[in-house]
């Protein structure tokens, strides 16, 4: 009661209010941009959060993540395309929507919904704080273990477009997260006698570059945008009470949501699919589904929002993130030295209730923001992308440096950055990549303590057996939901180069053997066991792509015909996003020569005049509007600009990149 | 003549007035170090000669050697650099990791804060303050985040007490491995001051949690008392003597004094440079005085800082060096218990 009191006092300090409100906005805008989530937008302000507070950096953290899955709602009801991974289902019946010119109606309804599920996501998480100890305390080592490897099992199954795909993605995550000090013996592990290998890419790094970097290149490669400016007179009120018409709905996909946000490793993902089909099933007319009925923007909308109280509960008591901002989320709480577990409940009880409440106020403002100010809001969607795209690099590099003043970051960044388009394009899972790169160290010293207290008597414990037949159960219904149907891989084209792919991807569980073999057991025991896996469901792949790709008969069977499912993928035009791929390194060269603010300054220039001669006054001025904010920035938090070549012949002042004092 | 006095005068006057103290914490944000620092901040601002801005610079990373290294490279000896230090840095110097490339034992400190380790189980393992049952068991699990760290000295403690069944579990950090004890997974644990009136001393009274022993607080002549934070609670040596039935001295009594002078006594530390001179180690030192007479901090530091006094003057620095250079003896002694559990790491 005392700690409640204490958290309640907190939120309504003005700095954390504010600060709030500050991640807010920012997680508005990140929702807006299509393509870019929680995720990006997360691994974006982190590296800025841990000079803070700790308590305003939850503040601001939880304002981030909150929103986007509201904001998202923009561009998937204006343009047809989802803001984030959690609105896909809203596109089905909003775009109709507004084709139709409800575009309003839609949106309203959209945001009521949102808020709803948000307030009850966060209402059902600070009840179940208080049943959370008895459960923490029934998983020991051989539960968490199997907890985390079941929730990486379900990120891979679920959010790949193919089974075995996912899976792979999940396995390559864990090789690369195995990369550094071994945990048990010190011994380093594939890092050729680099400290910064050693120890391991910094996680923002990987954030950043397996989200933000390839979305930024899709929305080059998708050109222009095709939003039409949105009429905010007519439809308010009427998406207000369809919402408040179909109360049960809400209630009955927040609930969903929240449930499906609780299981580690779902979270986010496949959420809004599952509350769209849910709303297929129990309803009698389907005939305007897809069409543009509003109850097909309710059902996912509140189902989203909702989710993230779910998604909070594994991640706050066992530290393991149930989809990919939650990654991040956990990264920003060792940046500022909160350390999930029983902690949570007891002792930093007060911290939880903090975030719980944050969320709450989150999800307020920002269905408020959104209903307030929808026009101007609505304007984002119709900047072009060549405008954003500069400046999103632009912090990205920024972001990037800050996180430890390393120029090897940028090389990290860029290295997972192809890595994310390629990923995106040909259809592996970057999410399931992140989770299992995050959860490698975990698991591998999980399995150790686990033998270490239990030996293999660990799985005839009622909670695992229990646990596994949730997750068994989980996954066959979900893949038979999301895998009926779906072959279509006769469209794509350039399949060969993704035949290629499979090939480069084999180097790395074979480099790992190749490099860790001559270690101590207990230091190459586990990347090797992994790397075996992941060699076995690579060759798998590479086997029902080249089958495929020749039509090989025996792919008729049921079987097989599941794993040909969507074994191929290809999203946009894999060249056009390589070029434009291709001009961030060159960004990094002009940091390297001139610095980071005249590269910056450069580029913004470059980027936007290469792509519209006639745009330079808008150039100019971006290019000095975001100087002003990234000046101010810095000097707020003592932060500094990388130092180019040149920095070391002239002494330049720190607003260009000198030394700080 | 003139201009001797004028350079003795001129080194008289340290003065900080329109400078800016860089204070370079080897970790991140949050962690003890950095609380440590950003409690003391205030204070060294308010003291200092001139009264120049603090500003607590933190580099994380490489287990402390990155931030430690940095500051070995970057920082002036004018007295606008220090440095925090804490066990970690010192057990980094202390076992030879040959990425350190700063030179700890020369350093300058200026103020010690000593902590303290408790050592507990479960009720029903055995009694408080006994080892006897323990020592019975065939497998006493415990954890121990690496060997490359302090809780290296965890397995010279149970070695050195002959708890034949003791079993580190790898990769646990402490309160993780609270955690666990109190799911009842592992057998032994152990927390610092602070930890364990906020979390342990809780479960003792229930009656769950009973004292075992205290690392004990090392005197500046060497003699050893109890904690008071657990005053029945018998020290490291009382215990080892309990259990061997002799004095704890020699070798063992020397590596005892290593592992508790980086371990208790100078688990957090402000620092200056090697080379920075005797009158700003001075203007430094006069203003950790003043700061521990004054109200404020004398009001704040038990709840901030823990109850044990801070370690100011010629004392800390002989603390230091105790610390960071283990003998030969010490070091074949932990790498014989690190060997005897079958750890690749070593002591070099």
């Amino acid at each position: 009661m005392e700690q409640l009191l204490a958290a309640l006092l907190q939120l309504f300090e003005p700095t954390h209010l504010a600060f709030l409100f500050a991640g807010t906005l920012l997680g508005l805008i990140v929702g807006i941009l299509p393509g870019m989530g929680g995720t990006s937008g997360l691994a974006l302000v982190l590296p800025f959060v841990f000079t803070m507070e700790p308590s305003h950096a939850l503040a601001m953290m939880i304002g981030v993540l909150a929103p986007t899955t509201t904001s998202d709602t923009f561009p998937a009801v204006l343009m047809g395309v989802p803001g984030t991974a959690g609105s896909q289902a809203t596109v089905m019946d909003g775009f109709p929507l507004s084709k139709k010119g409800m575009a309003a109606r839609a949106l309203s309804a959209a945001f009521s919904a949102s808020l709803l599920g948000g307030i009850f996501g966060a209402f059902i998480l600070s009840i179940s704080i208080y049943y959370a100890i008895p459960i923490i305390m029934a998983f020991g080592f051989g539960e968490q273990f199997l907890l985390v490897v079941l929730a990486l099992l379900m990120v891979g199954a679920l959010t790949g477009d193919n089974l075995f795909k996912g899976i792979a993605s999940c396995f390559l995550g864990l090789i690369i997260g195995s990369i550094g000090t071994a945990p048990i013996t010190g011994d380093p592990r594939y890092t050729f006698d680099t400290l910064y290998l050693l120890e391991g890419v910094p996680l923002v790094v990987v954030g950043l570059g397996l989200f933000a970097i390839p979305e930024i290149v899709g929305l080059l490669d998708s050109k222009g945008s095709i939003a039409k400016s949105l009429n905010t007179k007519k439809g308010w009120f009427t998406g207000l009470k369809d919402v408040v018409k179909n109360w049960f709905l809400v209630l009955r996909c927040s609930t969903l949501g929240c449930l499906v946000g609780a299981l580690p490793g779902l979270g986010g993902t496949v959420v809004d699919w599952i509350a769209y089909s849910h709303l297929k099933q129990t309803t009698k007319d389907t005939s305007q589904f897809g069409k543009g009925d509003i109850r097909g923007v309710i059902a996912p909308e509140s189902a989203n929002n909702a989710k993230e109280g779910g998604a909070l509960i594994p991640t706050l008591i066992f530290g393991i993130p149930g989809s990919g901002n939650k990654v991040l989320l956990l990264g920003g709480f060792v940046l500022i030295g909160i350390e999930p577990g029983l902690d949570m409940v007891t002792t930093n009880l007060d911290l939880t209730y903090l975030m719980i409440w944050s969320l709450a106020i989150a999800n307020i403002l920002g269905a408020g923001i959104c209903m307030g100010f929808s026009s101007q809001i609505s304007k984002f969607t119709l900047v072009p992308y060549y405008i954003l795209a500069p400046v999103m690099v632009c912090l990205i590099f920024f972001a990037t440096f800050n996180i430890n003043r390393d120029w090897y970051d940028f090389i990290g960044l860029l290295s997972f950055g192809i890595i994310g388009i390629t990923f995106k394009n040909f259809g592996w899972s970057r999410p399931a990549l992140l989770i299992g790169f995050f959860l490698s160290t975990k698991v591998e010293l999980l399995s150790y303590q686990t033998q270490a207290v239990y030996g293999l008597s660990f799985l005839s414990r009622p909670v695992s057996i229990i646990l596994i037949i949730l997750c068994l159960a989980t996954i066959v219904l979900l893949t038979k939901q999301k895998f009926d149907s779906n072959y279509r891989s006769d469209l794509i084209k350039g399949k060969l180069t993704q035949i290629y792919y499979i090939i480069i991807l084999l180097c790395l569980p074979l480099s790992m053997i190749w490099f860790t073999s001559s270690l101590d057991y207990r230091a190459n025991l586990f990347p090797i066991s992994l790397s075996v896996i992941a060699l076995l469901l690579l060759v798998f792949i590479l086997f029902v792509k080249i089958a495929d790709l020749k039509n090989l008969p025996f792919l008729n069977n049921t079987l097989m015909k599941f794993a040909r499912s969507n074994i191929f993928e290809i999203s946009g035009n894999f060249n056009n996003q390589l070029f434009y791929y291709l001009s961030f390194i060159g960004f990094l060269l002009m940091n390297f020569i001139f610095g980071f603010p005249i590269a910056a300054a450069l580029f913004i220039n470059m980027f936007i005049l290469f792509h519209n001669r006639k745009a330079y006054v808008s150039s100019i001025c971006i290019s000095a509007v975001l100087m002003a904010i990234l000046w101010s920035l810095s000097s707020l938090l003592t932060l500094q600009f990388p130092n180019g070549l040149i920095g070391l012949f002239i002494d330049l002042p720190w607003w260009l990149g000198g030394q700080l004092n | 003549m003139s201009l001797f006095s004028f350079v003795s005068i001129g080194n008289a006057e340290v003065n900080f007035a329109g400078k800016t103290v860089t204070w370079v914490v080897p970790f991140k944000e949050g962690g003890g170090t950095s609380r440590f620092a950003r409690f003391i901040q205030p204070f060294l601002k308010k003291y200092l000669p001139g009264n120049p801005d603090v500003q607590i610079m933190h580099i994380p990373g490489g287990g402390a050697i990155k931030g430690s290294n940095y500051f070995e490279k970057n920082a002036k000896a004018d007295g606008t650099f220090i440095f925090g230090c804490s066990t970690s840095v010192i057990v980094n110097v202390a076992t030879g990791n040959p990425l350190v490339k700063y030179n700890l034992s020369e350093y300058r400190p200026v103020v010690l804060l000593p902590q303290n380790t408790h050592w507990f189980t479960r009720s029903d393992l055995a009694e408080p303050h006994d080892l006897s049952k323990i020592k019975e068991r065939k497998l006493v699990l415990y954890a121990l985040k690496t060997p490359a760290s302090a809780d290296l000295f965890h397995i010279w403690i149970y070695e050195k007490l002959g708890i034949k069944g003791a079993k580190p579990i790898p990769g646990l950090s402490s309160s993780g491995g609270y955690q666990a004890f109190l799911r009842g997974e592992i057998h032994l644990s152990s927390h610092g001051a602070a930890n364990y009136v906020k979390k342990v001393k809780p479960e003792i009274e229930k009656g769950k949690v009973v004292d075992l022993m205290t690392l004990g607080i090392i005197g500046a002549d060497g003699t050893v008392t109890r904690n008071p934070l657990a005053p029945n609670a018998p020290t490291f040596p009382e215990m080892y003597e309990k259990v061997n039935g002799k004095k704890l001295e020699g070798d063992d009594l020397e590596a005892y004094y290593a592992i508790g002078a980086a371990w208790s006594q100078a688990s957090k530390a402000m620092m200056l440079p090697a080379d920075a001179s005797d009158e700003i180690v001075k203007a430094y030192r006069d203003a950790a005085i003043k700061m521990i007479n004054d109200p404020e901090f004398k009001a704040k530091a038990a709840k901030a800082l823990g109850p044990f006094p801070l370690i100011i003057g010629e004392e800390a620095g002989e603390i230091i060096k105790k610390a960071a250079v283990f003998s030969d003896t010490t070091k074949k002694q932990l790498n014989a218990a690190l060997k005897k559990h079958r750890f690749t790491y070593r002591v070099q």
